[in-house]
């Protein structure tokens, strides 16, 4: 199955191109995003290349390039939950997400990323339920995930969310009209 | 008149104190302004000034001197 490129809420998400790694590692590396990464090593231009052409080859994950007005922001992914090795046939999904420039941290539109790839999931993957895996410290991802409609559903040393269409459906939506709302650009 | 309506709406929404609004009061550097009361500022905001913000001024509207600047456009004056 060919990685789609998504569009809407303002936003573009493109499948990762080797153009990109060396922006990725970047950002990855930062102090803002690796603290809490569930892995908060640095990454070197060898592991990133590997990882690359890692997932170049795996069926069971999506890594996307985040777009907004004509600019890489970040980065998210899809991958699938449990043993299902096939995005095309999983029906659980993990979704992940940073935000590497940072006037965009906490900003709005960094719900757009998420709300694209779960109607993407829920509408065309017919995916069961969505899951989020979130390091106990990092409030503003408990929060961000609660906003869309999120539960924990275990607490330990990582935090496991899930998310039910009919509990996105309903918190999804007043993000959804001020996403969709017409643009001067 | 548009600084106190200004004002107002964001007492209103965000749940603070006159003399917490100010110019350099910004977005998601406290408690009270975080996505969800940003949802219902712009609806306040709208509603005070009788206008429809686009998207891209939702996003934008960062801190309350950018508020102002983008109420200019919709030819609120301060």
């Amino acid at each position: 199955m060919t990685i789609p490129t998504l569009h809407g809420y303002q936003i573009s998400l493109r499948p990762v191109v080797r153009g990109d790694i060396e922006q990725l590692r970047i950002w990855r590396n930062s102090e803002h995003v690796k603290q809490f990464m569930l892995s908060d090593n640095d990454i070197t231009k060898e592991q990133q290349l590997a990882w690359f052409e890692h997932i170049q080859r795996a069926h069971n994950q999506w890594h996307f390039v985040i777009e907004y007005r004509h600019q890489a922001i970040g980065s998210c992914n899809i991958k699938t939950r449990g043993k299902a090795a096939d995005i095309s046939t999983a029906k659980h999904f993990e979704l992940g997400l940073y935000i590497g420039e940072q006037r965009y941290l906490g900003n709005i539109i960094a719900f757009a990323p998420t709300l694209l790839m779960a109607d993407y999931c829920f509408s065309e993957l017919q995916a069961k339920q969505l899951y989020a895996v979130v390091k106990p410290e990092n409030a503003a991802a408990l929060r961000y995930n609660e906003k869309l409609g999120y539960a924990v559903v275990h607490r330990g040393d990582i935090i496991e969310m899930w998310l039910r269409q009919s509990d996105y459906e309903v918190h999804s939506k007043p993000l959804k009209s001020l996403l969709n709302r017409p643009t001067r650009r | 008149m548009s600084q106190q309506k200004l004002t107002a709406a964001f007492v209103h929404a965000l749940g603070l104190t006159d003399d917490k609004v100010t110019d350099d009061l910004t977005y998601n550097t406290i408690p009270e302004w975080d996505s969800t009361a940003h949802m219902i500022l712009i609806a306040e905001l709208e509603d005070t000034f009788d206008i429809m913000l686009d998207t891209d001024d939702i996003i934008d509207m960062s801190s309350v001197a950018e508020a102002k600047r983008i109420l200019a456009k919709y030819n609120v004056q301060f």
